[in-house]
């Protein structure tokens, strides 16, 4: 009976070898298949949602040349071609420095601002070997308001005139069309219009893509201000609200939207938002994003 | 028993040889854009007793100069989160032991290539033999993206060429060295 036994098992263990053997190249390759880590990538299409930054960021030497332009309001009506005839512009150069930061310099022309940033990459959300939900980056930013300083009463200073930024990106790309993100923001004005309004702002943002085809995807975005600016004699403020979509050719992106906000930098957008969705105060608007590689070798 | 099972291990892996970081790049031209992507962590056994051979090359370790194109290929072409892998096995025509340690050769190997969640059997050229007393393997071929079920837009149809080039080379080590 014992021997029946060992026999048995043998014959067991023997079909089970076989059956390896016959198969064995998948075996082992999947065997020699290290778990890898995969990190999510186009979580956004561009580097910015609409108006506000998203967690893509230029990868090293890859520089991001962006034109955008914000139309007056729709409700100027034929005579202002629907505000086309009131457009604002502003244009960057963004470039990677390193997978990890990018830089960028732009010049707008609501308030003639310059303006200068910095975007560092601090998690990127990852499956498989490495998990991590989100990806995470920091964003700040120096804005300089350069019209002529009408004030007689007060100085001109130089840092009057500047606004600072600072924003977490957190985002989350949920599956192949679906992303979201959270933008807790802090500005920081040296000057303000009144005295009523605060110098430190606070905002959150949010901002989400659904992708409707491999190229063109509907995008969402809104600023919550916390502390917003007093109403300013009929001058009231709003938060920002954006509907758009991005449409991908090759090496351009279209963003193409609707906002009630005619600015195109966070110290503008989100504390000077003076339109109203609700009372004909909408914008046309587009930004067009053309990428240049600097990279000798493959990436 | 014990020694049946050494005996069948030890046969289990014998006579195979494997490259852990073989080269395959992909190759399109267009007057209006050269598209190369390469990849040196492709995945290779060869089975030296019966010619069997076999590739796996993860998508996202195909690299280009442009990281947008690497977006693109990996987002919009391959869909690599659906499809992460690409997998070719085949086996060597008329395959004789003798030549893996012969000077090299010209071969074809006939087999199934995998993308994009596609099979396709194709039979495709290649070399094989001993070169400074290493096992080496190439191969040259193409595909046509539209086979494997991978849609070319007509808005980029005339940057991306009909035809993707393929080329592998391979040196292999005795398996588990």
């Amino acid at each position: 009976m014992k021997k029946l036994h060992t026999i048995f098992a043998g014959l067991i263990l023997l079909m089970l070898v076989g059956k390896a053997y016959s198969q064995d190249l998948d075996a082992l390759l999947n065997a020699e298949t290290k778990p890898t880590i995969d990190y999510a990538t186009a979580t956004f299409k561009a580097s910015r949602i609409i108006n506000g930054h998203s967690i893509e960021q230029m990868k090293k030497r890859q520089l991001d040349f962006r034109i955008s332009h914000r139309f007056g309001v729709l409700n100027d009506g034929a005579y202002g071609l629907y505000g086309l005839d009131h457009s604002v512009i502003h244009f960057s150069l963004e470039y990677g420095v390193t997978d990890w930061l990018m830089l960028g310099v732009g010049r707008g022309s609501l308030n003639k601002t310059y303006d200068s940033f910095a975007k560092f990459r601090l998690l990127r959300q990852s499956s498989g070997a490495k998990s991590m939900p989100v990806s995470l980056s920091y964003l700040t930013s120096v804005e300089l308001n350069s019209m002529k300083f009408t004030d007689p009463i007060r100085t001109n200073y130089f840092s009057s005139r500047l606004t600072y930024v600072s924003q977490l990106l957190i985002a989350r790309k949920f599956n192949d069309n679906f992303s979201f993100q959270l933008t807790p923001t802090y500005i920081h004005r040296n000057l303000t219009k009144t005295e009523l309004d605060k110098n430190d702002i606070f905002a959150l943002g949010a901002g989400a893509r659904y992708k409707l085809s491999k190229r063109l995807s509907l995008n969402a975005e809104y600023y919550y201000t916390y502390n917003p600016n007093a109403k300013y004699l009929d001058t009231r403020y709003y938060n920002s609200a954006s509907v758009g979509i991005d449409i991908e050719t090759g090496g351009h992106v279209f963003q193409i939207m609707l906002t009630n906000s005619q600015g195109m930098r966070e110290g503008t957008f989100i504390p000077q938002t003076t339109d109203n969705w609700f009372d004909k105060g909408i914008h046309l608007g587009f930004n067009i994003s053309r990428v240049f590689s600097f990279q000798k070798d493959n990436y | 028993m014990l020694i049946v099972f050494v005996a069948s291990f030890s046969a289990f892996s014998q006579g195979k040889f494997i490259d852990k970081n073989a080269f395959t790049s992909f190759y399109s031209s267009t007057p209006m854009e050269d598209i190369l992507g390469e990849s040196n962590e492709v995945l290779t056994i060869l089975d030296s007793s019966n010619g069997e051979i076999v590739f796996q090359a993860l998508m996202t370790t195909f690299h280009f100069k442009r990281a947008l194109m690497e977006e693109h290929f990996n987002e919009n072409y391959m869909e690599s989160t659906k499809f992460p892998k690409a997998k070719f096995k085949g086996t060597i025509e008329g395959f004789k032991k003798e030549m893996l340690t012969a000077p090299v050769a010209n071969i074809k190997i006939t087999g199934v290539l995998n993308v994009h969640g596609v099979d396709k059997t194709i039979t495709v050229p290649g070399t094989i033999g001993t070169d400074g007393g290493k096992l080496v393997a190439t191969s040259k071929f193409k595909v046509t993206p539209e086979d494997y079920g991978i849609v070319i837009p007509s808005l980029v149809r005339d940057k991306v060429g009909k035809e993707m080039e393929i080329t592998v080379k391979a040196t292999y080590l005795p398996y588990g060295q």
